[in-house]
């Protein structure tokens, strides 16, 4: 991994802005690789190096560019890639990338295939195979049924009350007056009955 | 037969014959009968050796309706009580379709799981221990599973997403175990469950239906398969769950009591209803096609309260599947079944609302035509369960008035004799003493028949934890719910009352879990009852401190409503009881295989996708995180982005996701384009160019190197 013959003298001085964009860059592209629950940290530091060091390549080219933005581009497209040469399927919009993602965690990246993430072909066979049958399914295929709701059919005082029951839905002040002679009945019944003497 | 064919199972013999059921139906209800007549005629003769009131005339009205129902109840228990002494052998057990039966099933078989806002982890443990449990059987292959989600809760919706993926990942289950969430939660779960039949229904013979907080054994769930496969005419299978997991004092009291109790009320129930029972909305087994072609709800007549949308779903399905000819079993013989409880009396009665409403609207079913005697039962003690609770406090308020009048008016009994004393020569307080004691033992005599039944077996008394934590469990139980019945009371009278003045009711998720209710919450939940209960007692004083007596449990559980509803609420009260093994039940002190694997089910829990984190929870996480992210999307409709949702999406960017409406959230997430949009954004962008919301979940990720101690959980 890495490139050990590269000497420290090679480094070139950077300003106190260039500083802070780049240690962005860095943060952002180290998370994402640990949000892909990346857990070893030699592996991580050597993506890591490596996806900056293409950014800072094109960064030379495309100044305005953040380095973050040039960063993250990097490394979105390169997992896209790889995951397109591990699936052996294009991937033809944004949404495929997702399915990539997907595929990712259920093959099992975040367990034991850390080591072969992003790394080239040829990788071990059950890895591409659990690649290649990873996708979701909400349902089995569709079985449809029919059903229709059946009428009530109500005997002669349920169609009365319902018939009645509809009326005063439509009829505001007749409900109310219903209500208010319902009252009146009871608090008159109450009456008759306890209270007279 | 072919499982498509509905009309077929005609031909098939009867399991039970129709003259031996209405004999059955007869005997029961004719005793019934008798026994409410003659309390009613003697009530009657009271009054009349009293002087008689065209108000006695009202209150006779309301005790025919009452202590028909208390006998009702108490003859469940009597001839339940009969039915366990005569024996396994000699009762009817639909379930011995499947005895000796072994080797693979014939059909495939569905177990689904309606969930609505519910803690996804503890519904996938669920899920877990069913699966497993399958899979001791050998039968799995025959089965697969569907979470039904209706989750309005947003957070809730992705953690429900990555739960299910990874119970996935562990059991192997893709392909088995589907997720499937609806946009439109119409008709709430009644609607949930036919569209899963609609859309896949097709392809299974039967569905178990369960709820979030159902548990079942595999071995059962076979069990009820075969049951299914060996009995063509049977539509339902409905068994009896058992109350689990109770923390809470309240809970620990009605998981006793349903556990104690309950058996003799099941067998009771089984003696009559026979083919002609009732579905409970869960942990029953439903045979699909039939139930596509018959339980599709029409909506009632009017609005709601009373018409528009069924609420009460399972009673009506079951009627319809019995109107068509189909039977509907109790297989009160199915251990393996549980369910949990709410865990306070407020939870309880905010469950009770609901259905209180949706039994309310069951009164236009009474005026259906062609509705079996057994059905039209079951929907009148469903309608009669809330409706009793007001007819109750009426017969108390009329009860109270007459004891004011005959107090105030200064009368003494008449000097003749009614026929009670003729016959049996004893004087009218007598009468009055004994007909009292008659209904009080009518109303303990099933806990009186459970517990001696109990005591006398051996390992089922062992099973409760002994007779002595069975007696003080039954007392603390029994005093408790003396306590609670005038609060049920006039809570069920005040839902009723609300009902009749239009007040709809929503559709609420249940609380299954809590630390208590805190003493603000239930002076204000019970503040009317309790109101009522001061009030009364001031007028029992001014009556007399005889009548005060008389009335002291009623007025005593109105009075101390808020403490009692507080008190059991509390959890650490309810450990303390389980740590002497007093309420306990048998799945407590011995916990059957499928708890057991539900309490250590963590399928569905894995760092590696979590949408569960502080700082990157739910809708968060399904943004940023990559892996949330993909099965987020992997599980949407392929849709095209519209420049509104481009700029909702910038806004959610911009002003984080707490500027925008839980509508505009929910857009949002249904659009696959977009939340991939803006993935990509939260990772690209520098800090400044948008909420911090972003960054800070984005920074999340590199705390697990930069600070060990804070690391996630791995």
């Amino acid at each position: 991994m890495g490139l050990p013959n590269h000497p420290l003298t090679d480094i070139i001085p950077l300003s106190e802005t260039e500083l802070e964009e780049w240690e962005e860059a860095y943060s952002a592209v180290e998370a994402y690789f640990q949000a892909l629950r990346l857990r070893n940290r030699l592996l991580v530091a050597e993506l890591v190096r490596r996806i900056l060091q293409r950014a800072a390549d094109r960064h030379q080219a495309q100044p305005d560019i953040p380095p973050r933005v040039l960063a993250m581009e990097e490394t979105l497209s390169e997992i896209a890639q790889w995951t397109q040469q591990v699936l052996d399927e294009p991937l033809e919009n944004r949404r495929m990338a997702a399915r990539g993602r997907l595929a990712l965690l259920l093959a099992g990246i975040p367990g034991k295939w850390q080591s072969v993430f992003l790394t080239p072909a040829p990788w071990p066979a059950e890895f591409e195979a659990a690649m290649r049958t990873s996708y979701l399914a909400a349902g089995p295929r569709f079985a449809q049924l029919t059903m229709l709701p059946k009428p009530l059919e109500f005997n002669a005082v349920g169609s009365g009350a319902a018939q009645w029951l509809e009326t005063l839905d439509r009829k505001p002040t007749l409900k109310r007056m219903f209500f208010a002679l319902l009252i009146a009945l009871i608090v008159l019944s109450v009456w008759y009955v306890f209270l007279k003497k | 037969m072919d499982p498509l064919d509905s009309k077929s199972h005609h031909s098939v013999p009867h399991f039970f014959s129709k003259t031996r059921a209405q004999i059955r139906r007869a005997v029961f209800f004719g005793c019934v009968l008798i026994v409410n007549l003659c309390a009613s005629l003697w009530l009657l003769d009271i009054f009349w050796l009293q002087g008689i009131h065209l108000g006695h005339y009202s209150v006779l009205l309301i005790f025919i309706i009452l202590n028909g129902l208390l006998t009702l109840g108490s003859f469940h228990a009597i001839f339940g009580a009969y039915d366990i002494m005569r024996g396994k052998k000699k009762t009817v057990r639909i379930s011995e379709l499947a005895d000796g039966k072994t080797g693979p099933l014939e059909k495939r078989y569905t177990v689904v799981m309606p969930v609505y806002n519910e803690d996804s982890v503890k519904v996938c443990a669920r899920i877990e221990a069913i699966y497993r449990s399958i899979e001791a059987t050998g039968c799995l292959e025959s089965f697969d599973f569907f979470i039904l989600s209706d989750t309005r809760d947003l957070d809730l919706w992705v953690q429900e997403e990555t739960s299910w993926t990874n119970l996935c990942r562990r059991l192997g289950g893709f392909g088995r175990i589907y997720y499937r969430r609806r946009v439109k939660n119409e008709n709430r779960k009644a609607g949930n469950i036919g569209d899963f039949v609609r859309t896949w229904g097709g392809e299974y013979e039967s569905m178990l239906v369960l709820d979030a907080d159902s548990l079942m054994d595999g071995g059962d769930i076979v069990k009820m398969a075969r049951i299914m496969e060996s009995y063509p005419r049977l539509g339902i299978l409905q068994t009896p769950p058992k109350l689990i997991r109770g923390v809470s004092v309240f809970t620990r009291l009605q998981q006793f009591a349903m556990r104690l109790y309950g058996p003799l009320f099941i067998r009771g129930l089984n003696f009559w209803q026979l083919n002609g029972g009732s579905y409970w909305g869960h942990n029953a087994m439903i045979r699909v096609k039939p139930f596509s072609e018959y339980c599709e709800l029409p909506a009632l007549p009017g609005k709601e309260p009373f018409g528009g949308t069924i609420l009460s779903h399972d009673f009506v399905e079951a009627a319809l599947m019995v109107t068509q000819g189909w039977e509907v079993w109790l297989a009160w013989d199915i251990e393996g079944t549980y369910e949990e409880a709410p865990p306070t009396l407020i939870d309880h009665l905010k469950r009770d609302r609901r259905w209180c409403q949706g039994n309310l609207q069951h009164l236009w079913l009474i005026f259906a035509k062609k509705l079996p005697l057994t059905v039209r039962m079951h929907l009148f003690m469903g309608i009669m369960a809330y409706l009793g609770s007001p007819l109750w406090f009426l017969f108390l308020l009329q009860g109270t008035f007459l004891a004011w009048d005959r107090e105030h008016s200064g009368l003494s009994q008449l000097p003749f004799e009614n026929f009670a004393s003729r016959w049996f020569h004893i004087n009218g307080a007598e009468q009055s003493l004994i007909l009292s004691a008659a209904v009080l033992g009518l109303l303990f005599l099933p806990k009186i028949m459970a517990l001696a039944l109990t005591l006398f077996n051996r390992d089922t008394r062992k099973s409760f934890g002994g007779g002595f934590s069975l007696i003080i469990g039954a007392t603390i139980e029994t005093f408790i719910s003396i306590l609670l019945a005038p609060c049920m009371m006039a809570a069920h009278s005040l839902m009723v009352l609300s009902i009749i003045l239009g007040r709809a009711v929503g559709w609420g998720n249940q609380a299954r879990e809590t630390d208590g209710t805190a003493w603000v919450d239930a002076m204000a939940f019970h503040a009317i009852p309790t109101l009522i209960g001061a009030v009364w007692t001031y007028v029992a004083f001014q009556i007399s401190p005889t009548f005060v007596a008389w009335m002291s449990p009623i007025l005593l559980g109105l009075l101390l409503n808020i403490p009692v509803s507080v008190l059991t609420s509390r959890a650490r009260y309810g450990r303390a009881l389980q740590k002497k093994k007093i309420l306990s039940t048998p799945e407590e002190l011995n916990p059957p295989w499928v708890l057991t694997l539900a309490d250590q089910a963590t399928a569905a829990v894995d760092p590696a996708l979590d949408a569960s984190q502080e700082s990157r929870r739910g809708l968060v996480a399904a943004v940023v995180d990559p892996y949330v992210n993909g099965v987020h999307v992997s599980l949407l409709e392929n849709v095209d982005i519209t420049p509104a949702e481009e700029q909702l999406a910038e806004r959610c960017l911009v002003e984080g996701p707490s500027a925008l409406t839980k509508n505009e959230l929910a857009e949002l997430l249904y659009v696959a384009p977009a939340m991939l949009m803006m993935h990509r954004a939260v990772w690209l962008r520098p800090a400044g160019g948008m909420h911090s919301i972003w960054t800070h979940a984005v920074e999340s990720y590199r705390r697990r190197l930069n600070h060990p101690a804070t690391a996630e959980s791995a």
